[in-house]
């Protein structure tokens, strides 16, 4: 039974990690019908700057916040120099992204060195609470406590303010909003640079995880991201929030129980779904 | 018909020239051209995809990795007699067809613009879990230290590797363009041209992606074991989306949807980037070449859509437009 909660927090603070990825993901392709392939390339970067604050600062806080700021702008020099010029066209998107990708990744190893460099766990988080056998990291909590309030303001942000409301409508109808006076471009680069903020700072929340940062980091959990968007259906936003729950909780026991397994497992989800629902779990067509 | 007479003595030109080049040029141009010979028909098999079916895979390296691999393994495992090589052939091909169709299963499920992007998605996951297992399974294939091997006797040779490599690519090329202008070949391109259209003129989309992609991981796989020949090494950088990438920047490169351009392409990057490697003691910054290969691609996609061939095949056309209607007029559309 202890093993069973313990797997089931650190199940879920995977998830939390893999969310700030998936949604960011899943937004900008249910908004503007972009998948972002530099979005691992965001985490990477969100990663290494956070560890470079963090050493020059000593506040996780102020490490987190550069992270964050990393991946604002270079999502919005990403979206208005590179994507932009290629809207609507699927394929260029597809390879100019992954171009950017191979620059920013090999920037980071020309920047940094080819090694992975060490993270410690702020303080404040370090350390376990313990509840008879249940042994329970604070940093994991924590990492819930984050994809929660960020899961949650996302939902906000798009249901209940006129800028949600503006980008449902651009889902439905850019053209038409684009008519009643509404720069929907700008909303587009908006969302974005937002998602790409949420991966960055996805890097930095994922650093002192597992206690260091590497170039290849980017990549495998761009894919966990991908298989959540794909599973839980092509951009929508709770698909992506149960899709990452599912496949954190899904390597965090296959990790336990299964241990070569891990890396399959997670493609296996989202091979079932598929074949169940090809469309997604909760899949609406992507329009765009 | 003078001037398909040119277009043969210009082949038949550039094949002797070619045929004459290992005795004339030194021992590292050698190797670098034969390597292109190979790794052209690893872009050749990603313009099936990207430039006649409209496909982006991001797991093709799993087919050519594989190819190398698996020569690589068959040849320190059970020798380098000629039934096992044949068996490691068997095998290249038969992992290329299984997992073509096992890959090809789940990422052509959606149609349209969502479905280019699930495609991606989905091959990107495939190719790197390919990946994964090479890294897992040390006791085969010796991880990321990389597997080096011995290969049969009539391989040794180094100058009659380049001929092999140069047959390979000459009786490739012929059976991929026999196949881009075979019927089911018709059809690909249709699809790429309009995916709809083709399903209501009844063609069962679906199969043919697979037929194209089957085909594609075919040559790859082929490739891969050529390069496992010529270099006698392989590492997990094989199997890597860098690999993959590869492949999608020689037939962008080169012009996507021409064949001949995945061969000009391929040339030329393997010889922008041999030449940039030799820059490196002027500066760190050559040592990391996949940055300018970045930008490259980057530019080539956001600028020179058409490729090298594809460019020249345009003006060539718009010339003999030119000529034929006295230059009067402009082109509709254009």
């Amino acid at each position: 039974m202890h093993i069973f909660v313990m797997l089931l927090v650190n199940g879920l603070a995977e998830g939390a990690l893999i969310f700030l990825m998936a949604a960011g993901l899943s937004v900008i392709l249910g908004l503007v019908g972009v998948v972002n392939f530099a979005h691992g390339t965001m985490f990477i970067w969100g990663g290494y700057m956070s560890i470079w604050v963090y050493r020059l600062t000593g506040s996780f806080p102020l490490a987190l916040l550069a992270a964050l700021a990393t991946g604002l702008i270079m999502g919005v020099v990403f979206e208005r120099f590179f994507v932009k010029p290629v809207y609507g066209k699927v394929t260029s998107q597809i390879l100019i992204t992954l171009g950017l990708m191979i620059i920013f990744t090999d920037l980071v190893r020309l920047l940094w060195g080819p090694n992975p460099i060490p993270m410690v766990r702020p303080p404040l988080l370090d350390g376990t609470w313990v509840f008879g056998q249940v042994i329970i990291a604070r940093y994991r909590v924590f990492l819930i406590a984050v994809g929660l309030f960020v899961a949650v303001g996302i939902n906000y942000l798009i249901n209940k303010t006129r800028i949600g409301m503006v980008m449902r409508a651009g889902i439905q109808s850019p053209e038409m909003v684009q008519a009643l006076g509404i720069n929907i471009k700008l909303y587009f680069a908006a969302v974005f640079a937002g998602g790409a903020g949420l991966a960055a700072l996805g890097g930095a929340l994922y650093a002192p995880l597992v206690g260091s940062v590497w170039s290849g980091m980017g990549i495998d959990n761009q894919i966990l991201a991908f298989i959540v968007v794909i599973l839980g259906g092509m951009g929508s936003f709770y698909g992506s929030a149960v899709g990452s729950i599912l496949i954190g909780l899904t390597s965090a026991f296959t990790a336990w129980f299964f241990p070569p397994l891990t890396a399959y497992s997670t493609l296996l989800i989202m091979v079932v779904v598929l074949s169940l629902k090809p469309e997604g779990l909760f899949g609406l067509a992507v329009r765009k | 018909m003078t001037a398909k007479r040119w277009l043969w003595a210009s082949y038949a030109v550039a094949l002797i020239l070619l045929l004459v080049l290992p005795h004339a040029i030194g021992v590292m141009t050698r190797e670098l051209i034969g390597r292109i010979f190979i790794l052209a028909v690893f872009g050749m098999s990603y313009d099936i995809l990207r430039g006649y079916t409209g496909i982006i895979n991001l797991g093709h390296a799993a087919f050519f990795g594989g190819g190398t691999y698996i020569a690589g393994i068959m040849f320190t495992r059970l020798g380098t007699s000629a039934s096992a090589s044949l068996l490691a052939v068997a095998l290249a091909w038969a992992f290329a067809v299984i997992l073509a169709l096992v890959m090809g299963q789940f990422a052509f499920r959606n149609t349209g613009a969502g479905g280019v992007l699930a495609c991606a998605m989905i091959t990107l996951a495939f190719g790197e879990i390919v990946r994964h297992t090479a890294e897992t399974f040390r006791q085969f294939t010796q991880g990321a230290d990389g597997l080096t091997f011995a290969v049969p006797v009539i391989f040794r040779d180094r100058i009659g590797m380049y001929y092999y490599a140069l047959l390979f690519l000459v009786v490739m090329t012929l059976l991929l363009r026999q196949f881009i202008n075979s019927p089911a070949g018709r059809v690909l391109q249709a699809i790429r041209d309009n995916e709809q259209r083709a399903r209501f003129l009844g063609y069962d989309v679906r199969k043919y992606k697979l037929l194209a992609l089957v085909t594609a991981a075919l040559a790859a796989s082929s490739a891969g074991f050529m390069f496992a020949l010529l270099t006698r090494f392989a590492n997990t950088d094989l199997l890597s989306v860098q690999n993959t990438l590869n492949a999608l920047l020689f037939t962008i490169v080169g012009g996507t949807g021409t064949l001949y351009g995945a061969i000009v392409g391929t040339a030329f990057v393997q010889l922008v980037q041999s030449y940039l490697l030799e820059l490196r003691g002027i500066h760190e910054i050559f040592a990391r070449w996949q940055i300018f290969f970045g930008a490259i691609y980057v530019l080539v996609v956001l600028y020179m859509p058409l490729g090298m061939v594809g460019a020249f095949l345009r003006i060539k056309g718009s010339l003999a437009y030119w000529r034929t209607s006295g230059g009067n007029h402009t082109r509709a559309g254009d």
